[in-house]
């Protein structure tokens, strides 16, 4: 059975959706890497050892876990936090989907419309998805697919994502300390972060109060 | 959803652009005398726009956005044009589908948000411009006028078809020379307010956005009772200062003369006897509350 | 295709909705669609295609219908207003055109309304601006469509050219054959356009007349069971109920004002319409126990068909039966998403492909051209158009003059 394999980019000037070149999403229990189903066991081996083998891993957490508009997504926003911290990542959020005039500050925020100008400003060559929807996810991991060299990985809250190079389904809160989890298992068996020193921006009411460095 | 709803996660908080910080901090959500008073005092519900300099729609806009009652429970359903432009950076929920079907959304979309939202008052304000109102669109304003669909259509009237670069309207008036018009249109300013009064409209307003105070007080009207009594019309004058040849500073003049006495926006409103005893009693419950909180608590 | 989609069981969408075994206020249990199904009772009852809809919707935990009357449509439309007077049905109203129902069911899908239309001919034609919206907005409505004519001079009477115009919208297409396809259609498509992978608009497609307005025998369900509601919050867009976050949100902005790359986001927004349209397999081929249902495909003469043709075609096979001339068949049940490989499959042994249509256009038999290897295997037609039947004997006739056998002249006098 030949498969479609989707690979971190540029892959082509409009790549085409993975779900229209055959690719099945995962039933629960399963991931996807590449477009190949796995026990979601192995994906969250795969996704730790492609964030420690990262120069600027990052995460994209989305509106559904920046806002806390119910209870567990506070939960789920303080365990992004932990896992950043763990790795270590870059945190840039992707607060809105709206097309921003004239585009939005590439080097802490990141876009669904050209989501291609955070990653190449800040050269992230791995990130994960997290709370955006699934719609503006696709639109966005298609994109990154056609024209950077970023590896993506999707922890998508209900049926996964095809476009990312790896994708979990039903992500939740557990499934974020399962990956913080497997990152520190590996690094206490020796694997070290390949993450390129920095610092984690802060933002405040008029600006950034630390810059990203 | 209630205002303490709109936070943001703490973790997260930090990395967050300063316009959201904003908007959960300083907006007027929840603040039951909100109005137009509050601009440049408090966070604005409209973040940017890309409309020209000067566009008098962008102040409509704004005062709008400032004197909707409670902007947590509003859905905004707007048209193809230049307030199309405007929409994606409003922070509060708003749906565009096609050019004129706006009405036919609101309608849906009302009646489910009752349906499923029995207990809670989700307003629906329809904001389009005068071609999506009128003309393409006029079967569905008049039909959801007719049905009594009980949300407040707001029409901004700049008399021509703005986005596609000015072309004549069924709201332009008679003789000017547009594309499409090119030997002068020739026929009247069709007469809106007094359609929608017949169709059924409780509340009816005309005017230009010349005064703050005065769109606040519409809009509110309208709002209040499109909840209580029945569909509710609020056209205001909008001019395209672009396409009438007048430069970024002329709009509040122009809107002036056209409101002055024997102009085509004199301030005018139609309000059935029972929207009146609405708005009668809300006045007087307003002014009481108002009174109560000044007064001070005995120990 | 990294996976085989398998129809294990016939249950793969176990529903985990939380209203499951709770009752609604008509006192009705909300059910898994596989238990409907498959576990409860079936029991047969002989109705129109029109009073088919009717207890489809009934079961269906609809939110809101909104009508609009056109043959052959009106009366599912009216039986669907009385399940809204007993209760069955949240809001119910009839438009003012089709054009603004389209635009009415949109506000009710874009609010978070499970939502259910119906409409035919010239009726889809005036609402079509509203179809690629809803794919666009991923709004899951159900809207089913009754075949009729479209041009002038006026028909109402039975013709697919319709379903030519849908095919590029982005929803989902299913081509019902009798009542009992359109009952398990509807059921069924309410559940598949509404997954979260999927979430898009689908047309119940069926033949007006033929089977709305013809009694069959159709096995139902209890309808003291039914569908568990629509969940709007499992959804790849946020719901414009101002409950959700973000807070700042347009449906849908236009992001062709972005910059320069905003093009592309246009163009991956249609790529991903048609990818959820992909998606709907997975979910189908267990429902619907595949995309087609073949018969005898190991036979050298095939016919493939889609609606009321299917069931003039297998009556046609019997005669040629008859005359020791053996045909199998393909029935189609999706027309989007199009069945590229089980077609393929089903044809690989076929010398001779007929495509029996009821339109002129024979959009079909196209489709089937451009899908299989050596196409000149497909002929075109026999083709029907403006209301007129399908005799199996003409299918008979045609197949048997293009394989250059002798054909009985008809219309002599004797």
């Amino acid at each position: 059975m030949s498969h479609y394999e989707v690979k971190a980019g540029p892959e082509a000037f409009l790549p085409p959706a993975a779900a229209s070149m055959g690719n099945v999403l995962p039933d629960p229990g399963e991931a996807h890497i590449g477009g190949k189903i796995v026990p979601e066991e192995e994906a969250y081996e795969k996704a730790a050892r492609m964030v420690l083998g990262a120069k600027v891993p990052t995460i994209f957490p989305g509106p559904l876990v920046l806002w806390k508009w119910n209870d567990h997504v506070a939960e789920e926003a303080k365990a992004i936090r932990e896992l950043a911290l763990e790795a270590p990542m870059r945190i840039i959020p992707m607060a809105d989907y709206r097309p921003k005039y004239p585009k939005i500050n590439q080097e802490v925020e990141i876009n669904p419309n050209h989501p291609n100008l955070t990653i190449w400003h800040n050269k992230i060559d791995v990130c994960i998805f997290f709370g955006v929807h699934c719609h503006m996810a696709n639109l966005s991991l298609k994109m990154i697919r056609g024209g950077t060299n970023c590896y993506t990985i999707a922890m998508c809250a209900m049926a996964g994502d095809e476009d990312a190079c790896l994708s979990f389904r039903d992500a939740d809160l557990k499934m974020i300390n399962k990956l913080k989890a497997t990152i520190k298992k590996l690094k206490s068996e020796g694997v070290e972060s390949q993450a390129e020193p920095f610092t984690q921006f802060v933002m405040g009411r008029s600006g950034t109060i630390v810059a990203p460095a | 959803m209630s205002k303490e709803k709109i936070v943001l996660c703490e973790d997260l908080a930090d990395v967050m652009p300063p316009e959201y910080h904003e908007l959960v901090e300083s907006a007027t959500f929840g603040n039951q005398d909100r109005g137009w008073k509050d601009i440049g005092s408090s966070k604005e519900l409209i973040e940017q726009h890309s409309l020209c300099a000067g566009c008098p729609e962008s102040i409509a806009f704004r005062y709008i956005l400032a004197s909707l009652p409670t902007p947590e429970d509003t859905v905004f359903v707007g048209s193809t044009g230049c307030t199309s432009l405007v929409f994606p950076h409003v922070a509060v929920h708003n749906i565009h589908s096609l050019f004129g079907n706006q009405n036919a959304v609101a309608s849906g979309l009302k009646r489910t948000l009752k349906s499923r939202f029995p207990d809670v008052e989700k307003d629906v304000v329809v904001l389009a411009g005068d071609g999506a109102t009128v003309d393409i669109g006029l079967d569905m304003t008049m039909q959801s006028w007719f049905r009594q669909e009980k949300f407040t259509t707001i029409c901004f009237d700049n008399e021509l078809y703005a986005n596609t670069g000015g072309q004549e309207s069924g709201l332009m008036q008679k003789g000017f020379v547009a594309k499409m018009a090119p030997k002068g249109k020739n026929f009247e300013k069709v007469r809106l307010a007094e359609i929608a009064r017949e169709a059924g409209c409780a509340y009816v307003a005309v005017l230009t956005v010349s005064k703050p105070n005065r769109v606040e007080q519409a809009i509110k009207n309208a709002v209040l009772v499109a909840r209580e009594v029945g569909p509710t019309f609020v056209q205001l004058y909008t001019p395209c200062i672009l396409e009438i040849g007048k430069q970024s500073m002329e709009g509040l003049d122009e809107m002036k003369d056209a409101e002055s006495i024997g102009g085509r926006f004199v301030q005018k409103e139609y309000i059935t006897d029972e929207a009146q005893k609405l708005l009668d009693s809300i006045k007087e419950e307003t002014k009481a509350r108002k009174q109560a909180a000044k007064k001070p608590v005995n120990a | 295709m990294n996976k085989q989609v398998e129809l294990k069981n016939k249950r793969v969408i176990a529903s985990n909705h939380v209203k499951l075994g709770q009752k609604n206020q008509k006192g009705q249990t909300y059910t898994d669609i596989n238990d409907i199904f498959y576990k409860a009772k079936q029991t047969p009852n002989f109705l129109t295609g029109s009073e088919v809809i009717r207890a489809a919707i009934k079961v269906a935990s609809v939110g809101t219908s909104v009508a609009y009357p056109i043959t052959p449509q009106s009366e599912a439309a009216a039986l669907i207003g009385e399940l809204y007077a007993e209760g069955y049905v949240d809001e119910y109203f009839r438009g003012e055109s089709e054009f603004a129902v389209m635009g009415q069911c949109a506000g009710a899908a874009f609010g978070g309304h499970r939502v259910f239309t119906t409409t035919a001919g010239p009726g889809t034609l005036r609402a079509m601006e509203n179809f690629p919206m809803w794919a666009g907005a991923r709004l899951p409505i159900q809207v089913c469509v009754t075949c009729r004519g479209i041009n002038s001079p006026l028909s109402i009477q039975p013709d697919t050219l319709e379903m030519y115009y849908l095919l590029e919208t982005g929803m989902l297409i299913w081509h019902a054959e009798t009542a009992q396809d359109l009952f398990d259609f509807i059921l069924k498509g309410f559940i598949v356009a509404e997954q979260p992978d999927v979430h898009v608009p689908i047309a119940v497609c069926c033949d007006g007349f033929f089977v709305t307005h013809t009694k069959d025998t159709v096995d139902l369900p209890p309808d003291d069971l039914c569908l568990t509601p629509y969940d709007p919050y499992r959804n790849p867009q946020p719901v414009m109920d101002m409950e959700t976050a973000p807070i700042r949100m347009m449906r849908d902005p236009f992001i062709m004002k972005s910059n320069y790359i905003s093009y592309a986001t246009h163009a991956s927004w249609q790529q991903e319409v048609k990818a959820a349209v992909e998606r709907s397999r997975k979910h189908t081929i267990p429902l619907l126990d595949g995309l087609i249902d073949e018969e005898n495909t190991d036979r050298e003469i095939l016919i493939v068909g889609s609606g009321t043709a299917v069931s003039q075609a297998r009556e046609a096979i019997r005669l040629l039966e008859e005359e020791g001339i053996k045909a199998g068949l393909v029935k189609i049940k999706t027309i989007r998403p199009f069945p590229y490989e089980e077609v393929r499959q089903a044809t690989k042994n076929a010398k001779h492909i007929f495509v029996p249509e009821f339109n002129l256009a024979g959009w079909l038999a196209r489709e089937i051209k451009a899908n299989i290897p050596d196409n000149e295997r497909v002929y075109v037609g026999p083709h029907v158009a403006g209301g007129m039947t399908m005799p199996s004997e003409v299918i008979v006739e045609e197949i048997k003059k293009h394989l250059g056998m002798e054909v009985a002249t008809r219309g002599t006098l004797g």
